[in-house]
């Protein structure tokens, strides 16, 4: 496969991640208006930008893009006041894809020959993990629309839930380095 | 293996950790939602990480190749659990070309099965002389969800050995003086041949056969001819290496090998013995030899020769006696740029040595000149050069710049046209 070729995946790969983060930027902004709107869309290209450069040049840009995007969903949600954001799981879903095409745009060098079994391995794993992060979404705000006990026991899942994720977060931060002997 | 996260797994887990925190301070479950599937990718991803287990071997498919050649490096790597991509990177050395005209590296993306094995082949062009070491692997291997990366470096080291394509030469620097041994130069002695040498009276023990039976009828007294033998010559090929000048179309060095390897070839078909004397930072020597093991050996030495920086004084006494046999014919290839290259060559001269000097001109190499004080100090050069070939041929070398656009052949006459000019060849 000629170089020229292996450079358009990750030009690809990169303006599509582009896109689904300008979709997740400024799709939302609908959901409000006034002084709110305005400062959300200097947000939102704020997270485009990164969302942009992260995919496209440099692949550490990528969780203050995430953050960005977040903080931005989580002022229009706040906007929105006490009804619940039905589409919250394509949200996530996005969100998801926007960083897995990112990383893989990183990840598609233009020096490396991808193999297509490779290619086609990645972009099912992509869209099966778009699709299983809806269904999870539905299921997460189904189960939250369930009466289960009560505030308190909400709460409770919430807590060890959130508990959970920083432990996950320690775990990651551990020195996680294996070494074998060269050669 | 050396495994490392991605920076995915740590902009994940932090928004998935924000996220929940947020959705559990708001009260809002879509941010839950919106955290869920990157947290359960995540521990999906660490639970599923384990350390792949790889095995590889690199292999050649031969250990000697001419320049412009295509070599064939075939990688196997094997993998006792399932790999969704393996990177696997050859370092392409300097004087090589990868598949697509990679130069530096060349590498590929595979996906393997659990006990799967894959030979991945790299067909390399050779565009230099020289020894080379392939083998040099790197090996990256990432997980399903491409949370963490585990890499390898290998080094096998595949010996290939590329000869520069020898140039087809019809004429040789003749010596001035021969061995005993039976070749193919005319020896300016007398004896049993072919060429005819003089005609002088019978004497007793001369055999019937070379009776000139016309000079007999025409001095009236037996005659009888006299022959030049076919004999065997020594040759010590001397390789200045302590400078190199390289250019887009090649180096001094590269000249001098290839000239080098073209000359042992024709003399040692000549029957003559061929000795080599790669005199730089890195002194190699060998004694001459005849014959296409002689040949081989000589070749490989040349592929070795590399300019090695050093500032210790070399002289003509740090070689053995036997490299430099008495009668030789020393053919010297330099670029007459270092002292003691150039020093060494007087003092072949004044031990009598029969020398012939190729001087490689680095003045094709070293570029144009770009203005009028680089005009300058490039006429001032090419004047110090003539300077130091008239020294030579004043002390009996015959000495020829070879400038690039001359072919070997065409140098090698001009040589030997000197030496005879000088009245040095014989004939």
């Amino acid at each position: 496969m000629p170089a020229p070729r292996r450079a358009r995946t990750r030009l690809a790969c990169g303006l599509a991640a582009t896109a689904v983060a300008a979709a997740l930027a400024f799709a939302p902004l609908a959901a409000v208006g006034g002084t709110l709107r305005q400062a959300l869309a200097w947000l939102a290209a704020l997270g485009l930008l990164l969302a942009a450069g992260a995919a496209l040049r440099l692949a550490s840009l990528l969780a203050p893009a995430l953050v960005v995007l977040l903080a931005e969903y989580t002022l229009v949600l706040v906007g929105r006041g006490g009804r619940v954001h039905a589409a919250a799981p394509l949200v996530g879903a996005g969100l998801l894809l926007y960083a897995e095409l990112a990383s893989w745009a990183r990840e598609a060098r233009p020096r490396v020959r991808d193999e297509r079994p490779v290619l086609t391995a990645r972009a099912t794993m992509v869209a099966a993990s778009a699709l299983a992060a809806l269904g999870l979404g539905v299921l997460v705000l189904l189960a939250a629309a369930v009466p289960a006990g009560g505030g308190l026991a909400r709460l409770a899942v919430g807590v060890v839930a959130a508990t959970a994720t920083l432990a996950l977060v320690a775990l990651v931060a551990r020195p996680t380095s294996t070494r074998a002997p060269r050669g | 293996m050396t495994r490392r996260p991605t920076a995915k797994i740590a902009a994940y887990v932090g928004v998935a950790a924000l996220a929940l925190l947020a959705g559990l301070a708001l009260g809002r479950p879509e941010l839950v939602a919106v955290a869920a599937p990157l947290a359960v990718l995540v521990v999906a991803g660490l639970a599923g990480a384990r350390d792949p287990e790889l095995a590889a071997e690199v292999t050649v498919d031969r250990e000697r190749a001419l320049v412009d050649d295509q070599v064939t490096v075939e990688l196997t790597v094997r993998a006792a659990d399932p790999v969704e991509r393996l990177e696997v990177l050859l370092v392409v050395p300097p004087g090589m070309d990868g598949p697509d005209g990679a130069v530096r590296s060349w590498a590929v993306a595979v996906r393997l099965a659990a006990g799967e094995e894959r030979t991945v082949a790299v067909p390399l062009t050779c565009r230099r002389w020289g020894a080379y070491a392939l083998g040099d692997v790197h090996l990256r291997a990432h997980d399903r969800f491409r949370l963490f990366t585990w890499e390898r470096h290998l080094d096998r080291q595949a010996a290939l050995k590329v000869f520069p394509v020898p140039d087809a030469l019809r004429a040789l620097v003749r010596p001035f003086e021969t061995q005993v041994s039976t070749g193919s130069h005319v020896a300016a002695q007398r004896g049993d041949g072919i060429e005819f040498a003089d005609l002088r009276p019978f004497l007793p023990g001369d055999r019937p056969r070379s009776i000139n039976w016309r000079a007999t009828a025409r001095r009236g007294a037996l005659m009888v001819n006299q022959r030049h033998p076919e004999r065997a010559t020594d040759v010590v090929l001397f390789l200045d290496s302590f400078l190199d000048v390289r250019g887009p179309a090649g180096s001094t060095l590269d000249q001098a090998v290839g000239a080098a390897a073209s000359l042992a070839s024709a003399y040692l078909r000549q029957r003559d013995r061929v000795g080599l004397v790669s005199f730089g930072g890195f002194v190699q020597w060998l004694q001459p030899g005849s014959g296409q093991a002689a040949l081989y050996r000589l070749l490989d030495t040349l592929m070795e020769t590399q300019v090695f920086a050093t500032a210790a004084w070399k002289g003509i006494r740090h070689l053995p006696p036997r490299t430099l046999p008495a009668k030789a014919l020393i053919v010297a290839l330099t670029p007459l740029l270092d002292e003691r290259g150039v020093a060494a060559l007087f003092d072949l001269l004044a031990r009598g040595y029969d020398l012939a000097v190729v001087d490689i001109s680095p003045l094709t190499h070293a570029g144009r000149a770009g203005g009028e004080w680089d005009e300058l100090a490039r006429r001032l050069w090419a004047l110090e050069r003539e300077t130091l070939r008239h020294r030579y041929q004043r002390l009996g070398a015959a000495v020829v710049e070879w400038s690039d656009a001359m072919h070997l052949q065409q140098v090698l006459l001009e040589v030997e046209a000197c030496r005879r000019r000088a009245g040095l060849a014989p004939g």
